[in-house]
């Protein structure tokens, strides 16, 4: 039987670990709220480039930015947005796993984002061209640095970590260039032509479409770090639901080991003071 | 002289931000080729900005807005000025 004063401390320091896990619920709840409203705003952005985009584009080729100039780099490049730290139970093994099952050194580059990926290809001895830590906050993602490697490609691949609701997180792959036609699709298309018969370009419209190309990318590479950031917290929310849910689960056992060990020390009591009175009324 | 009563739409913003969205009675900013202004009925127009202050006047008591930019892309539409922000 554990001392009343052990049990105490036990059930206090318990319900600082159950004031904290509600803490980190609320905070992981609240920044998936701001992150899913970043990502509407973002969209409603988007849509309107692409509209502008979509009638200066006639017959051309989406170009990664670069213009008429061709990639420099003949391969495709595979991008694996991961978790910074470790706790983010095994969705990124199942994520490095699913891009390397196809994986060809001789046709593709891989760009890893997330300490907790890089550490993975480490392991399994895949060299990759460069590693980028995840963004620690959910605004203003400088995503320059990758837009500008991407450019060099024919082609480049995301695979990333997808919020499905907030118990259910997956793992996806996009085309980069697919996926910003997939997302204009929720954009107006008036059919309207923007030439230099109707508009003023400056400096040209080549310049301005790569620039638009730019800008569109970067929004799309944003919206999935973004996305893969909801799953990561969403991930984060579930393991404190369950934490906070076996921390009341303690501080109920705890409850009554408490009670328990009180009522057995004055029942010990009551036994000592009926020994004594039996020893003092005890016939010599 | 610019016909003071007359306004133009004009909107900047970046993906996740709203910074100004009213009438005005003009905006300036820098290209390329260097300074410019935009005033009520200008021409269809879409020009890349450089890394400037963008002024936008509101009304005839000289109230201005200026707004700190690294760069973006401007569309001149309609009397209506649409300022996309550099990510």
């Amino acid at each position: 039987m554990k001392r009343l004063n052990d049990v105490l401390a036990e059930q206090q320091s318990m319900s600082s670990v159950v004031g904290l896990t509600d803490v980190f619920e609320g905070l992981a709840s609240m920044r998936i709220a701001q992150v899913k409203d970043q990502v509407l705003s973002s969209q409603h952005f988007f849509n309107e480039l692409w509209t502008i985009y979509s009638q200066i584009r006639v017959n051309k080729q989406f170009s990664y930015g670069r213009g008429y100039v061709p990639p420099e780099v003949n391969k495709e490049l595979l991008i694996a947005i991961t978790a910074e730290g470790g706790l983010s139970g095994d969705i990124d093994q199942k994520l490095i796993s699913w891009m390397l099952s196809t994986y060809d050194k001789d046709k593709q580059d891989i760009i890893i984002i997330g300490h907790h990926g890089a550490l993975q290809l480490a392991a399994a001895g895949i060299p990759y061209k460069r590693y980028f830590k995840l963004p620690t906050h959910d605004n203003n993602i400088n995503v320059s640095p990758l837009i500008s490697l991407v450019r060099l490609y024919s082609s480049t691949v995301v695979y990333y970590q997808s919020y499905v609701t907030l118990m259910v997180q997956d793992i996806k792959k996009i085309e980069l260039k697919q996926a910003i036609e997939e997302a204009s699709k929720k954009a107006s298309h008036t059919g309207k032509v923007i030439s230099d018969e109707n508009y003023i370009f400056e400096p040209s419209t080549a310049d301005v479409a790569s620039h638009l190309e730019n800008t569109m990318m970067q929004i799309t590479l944003t919206q999935t770090i973004l996305d893969s950031k909801l799953a990561q917290y969403a991930s984060r929310f579930r393991s404190m639901k369950n934490a906070s849910e076996k921390a009341d689960d303690m501080m109920r056992d705890l409850k009554r080991e408490y009670n328990r060990t009180r009522r057995f020390i004055a029942d010990e009591r009551l036994k000592e003071v009926i020994n004594g009175l039996s020893k003092i009324g005890a016939p010599s | 002289m610019a016909d003071q009563t007359k306004t133009l739409k004009v909107k900047v913003a970046s993906p996740y931000q709203v910074y100004f969205d009213e009438p005005a009675l003009s905006i300036s900013g820098v290209n390329k080729t260097g300074p410019f202004d935009v005033l009520p009925g200008h021409h269809n127009f879409i020009t890349l900005l450089q890394p400037c202050e963008l002024v936008i006047r509101m009304n005839n008591n000289d109230q201005r807005k200026v707004i700190r930019i690294n760069g973006g892309l401007m569309h001149v539409k309609a009397d209506m000025a649409s300022v996309f922000l550099d990510v």
